[in-house]
């Protein structure tokens, strides 16, 4: 085991002298097998020379070559970013990679069917890796952040799909922790590292920190006037975020019946809104408050929201949310009793959106106006719009809404026999009594008397357009 | 009677010197089971491992004594194997130890015993001989004698590529002293490569923030300090100075946590432990003073990282037990705290300077 070095000096005799022909002097030369008196210092110098004459000469396969072959690709990545002196973004990769497995064992452990493909599989995901985080981290080398946050970005940008979110969420979180060190430009940066972590925490549902984050988002864009990549300007999409997210709170607490945040929450809302300057958000921003007030029973002050919001609608012209408010207002009146001026405002968010072919908007407001009647008691008036519900419905093809339609079609039609029935019941005379006969037949036809057995009119259809006059006059004795 | 005579000893029977393997004329007087050529030798493998096994080697050396039964036999077997893997393991973290200690020359010897145990115990070419040859390698590294150690790498080496079974710590061994081999001869980019991979091999083996992953940052740290590439091997210094300071602190914390809790429980005391074999001491040592003295000459410019070393040396001898060196580490970093950084700082290594004066005067019976 030990060399020549710390041996004993008996042990090393000098080479006896022998007589050679030249001959064989010669041959020893040229022979490949080496004298042993070459000391091994020698072959092993010797070796080295002839590898690095192979591989200049020889087109086989370098020492890289060899080695990307016999190792997975992860690892030369890996070992390619250490060379070079980027243990940061190695120990990321390698973090990243071993919370992946993390997360399939938790799946396994699940006994979920696990799809995804190991990131070590995915070469070009490796390289996207690669290049940008040894980017990333020569720039934090130099402290130009601004580089460090744009690679990360990039990153980011490169696993928004839904298979990688959670690499996604992983690199807005560093370019999060990146953004603030990044002073001179005012906090842009800061800004959209803001916005982006709000985003995560709203696809995670932890919408109280979501809203926090999106209210540093706001805080920090109001007054400037960046634009994101798309144009748009950051302010407003700050605006919109909040009171999205605003609204999604706010419906969670009027799940929990808390209506007093609600309204909070959403009046915070309407005022960013406001100052957002966009008169559609602010108008929805309005209409969701106007429900929350709805909900909460405060029918005043939500008539006074909605109309504001309706009046917004007109100012733009946008029909859309001008019939949104309509129906909301509509609402509110039904829930306060005021059922004529409900009517008059469902009749305008009907003709809305039949002008702008807003079919489920239609079927919508049609059922509404059919409930109304039918409440009233104008059944036949409420059949009429409940077919019209149901007829749009046929014409979407929506099985759903037409089974939901139907059914509504199909009573207030009842109620409109149920009359004609009962005074043919009342007057218990052999002809009503054959009328009912007859129609327990057929089951279609039913001949209606008013006046009982003095004008005995036989269509069917006369039955269904009963005038709304005569039904309030049979059901005054009722109401009274 | 400690001399033989080769011509005397009986016809077959060949006493070889146990570090040279030359004929043996000497023989230790204490086991008389090891031979040397000659009081050079001997002396060198007293200084080294044999005054620490010579009784452990009797047993291994003599004919097994008669047994009664197959049972005692496969017991005594069995024996004989757990007293091997002991001094295989003995021999290996003794010599690790020398070579931390930059004592190559003494850890010649225990690495050689360490390597003929494992033959032993493994056979020829087991992949657990490759750590006995790594230790080789890197001794004779320490001497400067390069081609041995390529002979030794290139052994262990070839052993790892024949066997498919190799830990990734193994692997994560071989590349680490082959870059120091590369380092030696001063072909940088073959060092980087090796070291690239030892980094993740240790990583894969320990993950990347362990002390054991640290030397390779280390080493690497080093090429790219040769290579003039300052603001390269700084983070990786820092970063090796932060494995071992997490480390560290949190042992330190532990103590310090468990101290406060049962200190009156039966008077017991709690010893201080690094959880760290010697080796790995002695590595830990050596790595954070050759990074102090790197960081010195800046220590004004980033007083925050030099501060971070002498914490954790101070952190260390402490934890070892030396407080008179664990109290120089702390007041240095105390003056230079006080110098150029914040009193949050300075308190911190207040109290730890307090903890060690207090450990100083009641030392542990």
């Amino acid at each position: 085991m030990t060399s020549g070095e710390t041996r004993s000096p008996m042990s090393a005799f000098p080479p006896v002298p022998v007589t050679r022909t030249r001959l064989a002097i010669l041959a020893r030369e040229k022979l490949p097998c080496s004298p042993r008196t070459i000391p091994r210092a020698q072959l092993i110098k010797e070796k080295d020379d002839i590898d690095h004459y192979l591989e200049k000469n020889f087109k086989g396969l370098s020492k890289e070559e060899v080695a990307a072959h016999r190792n997975s690709y992860k690892k030369s990545i890996c070992v390619e970013m250490l060379r070079d002196g980027y243990h940061k973004s190695f120990t990321e990769l390698f973090a990243l990679t071993e919370q992946w497995d993390a997360l399939r064992r938790a799946a396994e452990v699940r006994s979920l069917f696990w799809l995804q493909r190991p990131l070590e599989e995915q070469p070009d995901k490796l390289d996207n890796f690669y290049h940008y985080l040894t980017r990333a981290e020569a720039a934090e080398r130099q402290e130009y952040y601004e580089e460090v946050y744009n690679n990360l970005y990039a990153l980011a940008c490169y696993f928004d799909n839904p298979e990688d979110k959670w690499v996604r969420n992983h690199f807005y979180e560093r370019c999060f922790k990146i953004a603030q060190r990044i002073k001179f430009d005012g906090g842009k940066k800061e800004a959209e590292a803001q916005a982006h972590m709000g985003l995560l925490f709203e696809e995670e549902g932890e919408l109280l920190e979501a809203a926090q984050h999106y209210e540093a988002f706001h805080e920090l864009t109001q007054g400037r006037i960046w634009k994101d990549e798309t144009g748009q300007l950051l302010n407003l999409l700050a605006c919109e975020s909040l009171v999205r997210i605003y609204r999604l709170l706010s419906d969670r607490m009027l799940e929990n019946k808390d209506y007093k945040q609600a309204i909070k929450i959403l009046m915070k809302a309407s005022d960013i809104a406001k100052e957002g300057s966009d008169r559609t958000m602010e108008g929805e921003a309005a209409l969701f408050l106007g429900s929350a007030h709805l909900a909460a029973g405060e029918y005043e002050t939500a008539l006074t929201v909605l109309r504001r919001y309706s009046e917004i609608a007109e100012s733009v012209g946008d029909d859309l949310n001008l019939g949104k408010a309509y129906e909301a207002i509509a609402k509110v009146l039904q829930s306060q009793g005021q059922t004529t001026e409900a009517i008059e405002y469902l009749e305008k968010f009907v003709k809305i959106a039949r002008n702008n072919f807003q079919s489920l908007d239609v079927i919508h407001a049609c059922t509404m106006l059919g409930d109304i009647y039918n409440e009233k008691g104008q059944y036949s008036t409420a059949s009429e719009y409940f077919q019209q519900a149901f007829s749009t419905a046929v014409e979407l093809m929506k099985t759903a809404l037409m089974d939901e339609t139907k059914v509504h079609y199909g009573i207030a039609r009842a109620h409109q026999m149920m009359m004609t029935m009962t005074n043919y019941i009342e007057s218990a005379d052999l002809d009503s009594l054959n009328c009912l006969l007859s129609w327990k037949e057929s089951r279609t036809q039913i001949k209606y008397d008013p006046v009982l057995g003095l004008t005995r009119r036989a269509t069917e259809d006369d039955i269904y357009h009963y005038p709304d006059t005569q039904e309030e006059i049979t059901r005054s004795p009722d109401n009274q | 009677m400690n001399v033989i005579y080769p011509l005397a000893v009986p016809k077959g029977r060949r006493l070889v010197c146990e570090v040279c393997e030359a004929p043996a004329e000497r023989m230790c007087t204490a086991c008389t089971v090891t031979y040397y050529c000659g009081p050079v030798h001997q002396k060198a493998d007293w200084g080294s491992i044999h005054e620490k096994i010579c009784q452990l080697l009797i047993p291994l050396r003599t004919t097994m004594p008669f047994y009664n039964s197959e049972e005692e036999r496969q017991h005594g077997l069995q024996q004989l194997q757990k007293r091997q893997k002991h001094l295989i393991e003995f021999c290996y973290t003794v010599a690790q130890k020398y070579l931390f200690e930059g004592r190559h020359e003494d850890a010649v010897p225990a690495a050689l015993h360490s390597l003929r145990f494992r033959m032993n115990v493994h056979g020829l070419s087991s992949v657990e001989l490759v750590p006995a040859y790594l230790l080789l390698a890197e001794a004779s590294l320490g001497l400067g004698r390069i081609v041995q150690a390529e002979e030794y790498l290139s052994q262990a080496r070839w052993t790892v590529l024949k066997s498919t079974d190799c830990s990734n710590a193994t692997h994560s061994l071989l590349h680490r002293n082959l870059g120091l081999l590369y380092i030696a001869k001063e072909n940088h980019e073959e060092a980087r490569y090796h070291l690239a991979n030892d980094i993740y091999f240790a990583s894969c083996a320990f993950g990347t923030e362990d002390i054991r992953t640290s030397g390779g940052y280390f080493h690497l740290a080093n090429v790219f300090h040769g290579l003039n590439k300052m603001g390269l091997a700084d983070t990786l210094y820092t970063k090796v100075s932060e494995i071992w300071y997490t480390y560290l602190n949190d042992h330190y914390q532990a103590l310090l946590q468990a101290r406060s809790q049962q200190t009156d429980l039966l008077g017991k005391q709690f010893v201080n432990d690094t959880g760290l074999d010697e080796a790995q001491e002695a590595e830990a040592i050596q790595i954070l003073t050759s990074i102090l003295s790197i960081r010195e000459p800046t220590s004004s410019k980033a007083p925050q990282k030099t501060v971070l070393v002498l914490k954790t040396l101070s952190i260390l001898y402490y934890l070892m037990l030396e407080c008179s060196k664990a109290k120089e580490y702390a007041s240095r970093a105390l003056s230079l705290t006080e110098e150029h950084l914040d009193v949050q700082e300075q308190s911190v290594i207040k109290e730890l300077l307090n903890i060690i004066s207090i450990e100083e005067e009641q030392p542990l019976t």
